[in-house]
């Protein structure tokens, strides 16, 4: 143990309470994870379309801080404010969308123990504080006093009833099984990958992991081609940032929780390696939350948009019905190796 | 967009409520202005109608691009317009100058020589696959699917290039003169064409894989935007859209032009009047083209490019610059082209359908009037005709599946 | 040829005079009041869509002759075009609106009012299409309609 001022403070940082959600898996873990995820998903998408993608801004590493370019851009962009628009409501909101993609950070673990707050409900406390954001993507789509933001806000609305409820079913099944909701005690208690044992659940939750964070095919809500940008349309400068922020940082949430659900959270492919350092089954964790990442956003290269008939339809007359068997196969799980 | 709804300020919470009053018919209408300035309009604007997500109605605002190309043309030279055409469809523009360059030419009593007529259909069929391959990139991007659009736009600069080796342009040619045309087949020209039909037969393939058998493709354009044979000739649709409804008409076989009766080559139907056939015959028109350029390759005559009556005009001097060169240049009389009074008609095939030209000369040496009817222009009824009780999302789809090109239909 | 006759057979009786100038296009002029009988005889012919409907303003006879080129996508008829011609004053120039029997003619009529000024009757839409909403002057495809040159230097200052 360290003594003295700096000794503590150095303590203090390292505990949990402050390291899981401001350091990581946490708030500068979600930066990094913003900055190089939408910079890898550019480099691949351009990889298949023939192209080099962004380039100029550190070109020996093949303008791998372009994304801290935009940021800058965007910090220094004068945020437009429409004259008709409900003011608070519109600089708000991107504001509490950030903060409810952040405040999951405290509950996620990222190493066994290694949590910021442990509460034995950690996995509906993350999935429903993700929950939070449609209903203020709705209000910013009311706020900014346009046409194309309404639609998309109804758009939005019509989204989040169909997946939300898949998302949550899928994510018990796996609860059921271990007969536990707490995030850790799931991971701790996965000997096989949740893949695995259930593998429904996991497309499930996959799948409507890319609705939630309106990825392709399922960008409906923020349909270029129909309403511009969606309910972000009269968005600029750093609010602009905030909200296409929030939609990768919700993905990050939901791949962390993806992971530990069913790819086995922070255990290590190669177990000795967690014995060597403790650090190697939080950074095991990052890494296969930043694959299943890469997956979700490369999906862009190869799929173009659903309507939005489609997509609904999709979420209840198919995934609702195949998370409803995830659960049933969960029991079914459980009845046959006689509980976990 | 808002510059319609919400030019006065929100004075009430019944704001909305206003926006989506009635409409005569009784629909629960919201009324969408897309475009001009939009990231997916064009140079266009669609005013949309919707009853909840179904469109009631789609009203082609076009005009945004709108040149005054008739007007220009009665105050120039004959000769002069032929740029002046190319820009309507700056993607297509040796067809849409073909057709002008057809009726002046049954005005002055002219015919190119044989030669001539292979390298304006090779020139066609190039621009034809380059003008399919654009219309493939906007239907990709239109459903946000920008792999499509980027191979396709790639892909396009192969034949791009390809033309600019036989013209020495890439888009404006200018390359169909009255007579002939204004430059030979370059010496390995052939190796590079048929470097550039393997290439793109290989590609063709994984378009099919990446977009023609996507499920989310299949989903979004089949049963789409529909139109049947009996509406489709009603209505005068032209080109791949009304071939995909059924109907076999394609001006190079109704016109006989060109070389093209003297090569084979099928005309690509299908019966549906979808999306997704719409985007199946193209496709085969692409196959069909290449066909055409390889049989152009192996037929061509040799002989003039240039119709004798005008050659005897050129300086010694400057004709032996021709016969080395295969580059013509034009004599000093051909800037006064003078036909006959009386009209002349003429019709081509381009990438997007027909082109029609009607010219009044009244013995000038520039036009009286010059009428032109492009593809698009008469194509754009189709925005009204399939978008009605098409789903708000299938709008897009619908624009990129009918290939619209908002220059154009302006002119 | 066949449908020279055919087309002098329908046409000619309502006083039309039927030549072909060129091969593969006819030209048939008729007075307005048989235009839409005309046209009707045209479409029985098969000629089923009309290609363009366009004015061309003859100002030396203070006429307007407004043409519509029917053709057909039937093949016997391939490669045909008839253009079905009259002429108005310039001064009043109106006609029936032929879209009950070529629904086709519907943007090339509307055209045809916004760059020539003639009114069709019967038009359900005879609004701006390709100028300006707001555009004020006389329509532009006129032969006396003079277009306005901007000099070198534009002065904004001045009130149009």
């Amino acid at each position: 143990m360290t003594t003295g001022t700096i000794g503590r403070i150095v303590d203090f940082v390292l505990s949990p309470h402050i390291f899981a959600p401001l350091i990581y898996p946490g708030l500068l873990a979600a930066t990094l994870v913003l900055l190089t995820l939408i910079w890898a998903e550019r480099k691949m998408t351009a990889k298949v379309q023939l192209r080099y993608g962004p380039l100029y801004v550190l070109k020996p590493l093949g303008g791998a801080i372009q994304l801290i370019a935009d940021a800058i851009k965007f910090m220094f962009q004068e945020p437009i404010m429409p004259r008709n628009a409900d003011k608070w409501v519109f600089a708000l909101a991107p504001v509490a969308m950030m903060a409810f993609t952040i405040i999951p950070f405290a509950f996620i673990p990222a190493a066994p123990g290694f949590v910021g707050v442990d509460v034995e409900y950690s996995l509906p406390l993350v999935l429903s504080l993700s929950a939070l954001i449609p209903p203020l993507i709705l209000a910013t789509s009311w706020a900014a006093n346009n046409k194309f933001t309404l639609l998309g806000g109804v758009r939005e609305a019509f989204m989040m009833v169909a997946y939300e409820v898949s998302l949550f079913i899928a994510a018990f099944a796996v609860a059921s099984y271990y007969g536990t909701l707490s995030l850790s005690k799931i991971v701790e208690a996965q000997s096989v990958p949740g893949i695995i044992l259930n593998p429904i659940a996991a497309g499930v939750f996959f799948v409507t992991m890319l609705m939630t964070a309106s990825k392709l095919p399922y960008d409906i809500v923020e349909g270029e081609q129909e309403i511009v940008a969606g309910p972000f349309t009269e968005y600029s400068g750093i609010l602009y940032m905030l909200v296409m922020g929030a939609s990768y940082m919700e993905l990050y949430v939901l791949s962390l929780v993806f992971v530990e659900l069913f790819l086995g959270g922070w255990k290590p492919v190669i177990p000795a390696l967690a014995s060597i350092h403790p650090a190697f089954e939080g950074i095991s964790l990052f890494i296969k939350a930043y694959l299943v990442l890469l997956f979700a956003v490369f999906l862009r290269s190869v799929y173009a948009r659903y309507r939005l008939d489609q997509a609904l339809e999709i979420g209840w007359k198919k995934l609702f019905p195949l998370a409803l068997l995830s659960v049933i196969w969960s029991l079914a799980l459980l009845l046959v190796a006689g509980g976990a | 967009m808002t510059s319609q709804g919400s030019s006065e300020p929100r004075a009430s919470p019944y704001f909305w409520y206003r926006l989506m009053g009635r409409d005569e018919e009784g629909y629960d209408v919201y009324e969408l202005f897309i475009g001009p300035q939009h990231p997916a309009s064009g140079h266009m604007r669609i005013i949309v109608r919707l009853d909840g997500d179904i469109i009631v109605d789609a009203e082609p605002d076009i005009g945004y691009v709108h040149r005054t190309m008739e007007k220009l043309a009665e105050g120039r030279e004959y000769i002069k317009n032929i740029p002046l055409f190319e820009r309507a469809t700056i993607i297509d523009a040796a067809n849409i100058t073909w057709g002008y360059v057809r009726a002046v030419e049954q005005l002055l009593g002219l015919e190119a020589p044989p030669r001539a007529e292979y390298l304006r259909t090779l020139l066609a069929e190039i621009n034809r696959i380059a003008s399919h391959l654009y219309g493939f990139g906007i239907a990709g991007i239109m459903l946000n699917h920008s792999t499509m659009f980027m191979w396709a736009f790639g892909d396009r600069e192969v034949w791009v290039q390809l033309a600019e080796d036989l013209t020495g342009a890439r888009l404006t040619h200018s390359y169909i003169i009255p007579g002939g045309v204004r430059r030979n087949l370059p010496q390995d020209f052939r190796e590079k064409a048929l470097k550039a039909i393997r290439y793109m037969e290989k590609r063709l393939q994984d378009y099919e894989r990446i977009f023609v058998k996507n499920p989310v493709i299949i989903a979004r354009y089949v049963d789409v935007g529909v139109i049947k044979a009996d509406e489709a000739k009603r209505l005068g649709i032209v080109g791949p859209n009304l071939r995909a409804a059924g109907v076999r008409y394609d001006a190079r076989i109704a016109e006989k032009y060109g070389a093209y009766p003297e090569l084979e080559f099928e005309i690509p139907v299908r019966e549906e009047g979808d999306a997704m056939a719409r985007l199946l015959v193209r496709i085969e028109e692409i196959r069909q083209s290449m066909s055409i350029i390889k049989q152009i390759l192996d037929k061509i005559p040799d002989g003039p490019i240039f119709h004798e009556k005008y050659y005897r005009m050129l300086p010694p001097k400057l004709k032996e610059f021709v016969e080395s060169t295969g580059r013509l240049k034009l004599p000093g009389a051909f800037i006064r082209l003078k036909p006959e009074p009386g009209e002349a008609v003429a019709r081509v095939e381009m990438g997007h359908g027909e082109v029609f030209y009607h010219i009044v000369s009244d013995g000038s040496i520039k036009p009286y009037r010059v009428r032109v009817i492009t593809p698009a222009f008469r194509n754009v009824v189709l925005y009204r005709y399939l978008t009605r009780g098409a789903r708000f999302m299938d709008l897009p789809a619908i624009y990129g599946s009918i290939d619209y090109f908002p220059p154009e239909g302006d002119r | 040829m066949a449908i020279l006759d055919k087309v002098k057979e329908a046409l000619e009786p309502l006083g039309a005079k039927v030549e072909e100038v060129r091969p593969g296009y006819i030209t048939a002029s008729i007075s307005v009041e048989n235009l839409k009988k005309a046209a009707q005889l045209l479409f029985n012919l098969g000629f089923d869509h009309v290609v363009s409907v366009e004015g061309v303003d003859w100002i030396k006879d203070n006429e307007i002759e407004v043409a519509y080129h029917a053709a057909s996508y039937e093949p016997e008829l391939h490669g045909v075009i008839v253009k079905l011609s009259t002429r108005v004053p310039r001064d009043k120039p109106e006609l029936e609106t032929l879209i009950d029997v070529w629904p086709s003619a519907l943007y090339p009529e509307r055209e045809t009012w916004e760059m020539l000024g003639v009114v069709f009757k019967g038009h359900p839409e005879l609004k701006r299409l390709l100028l300006p909403p707001d555009y004020q002057g006389p329509p532009p495809l006129r032969k006396d309609y003079k277009v306005p040159e901007e000099g070198f230097i534009v002065d904004l200052t001045r009130k149009q």
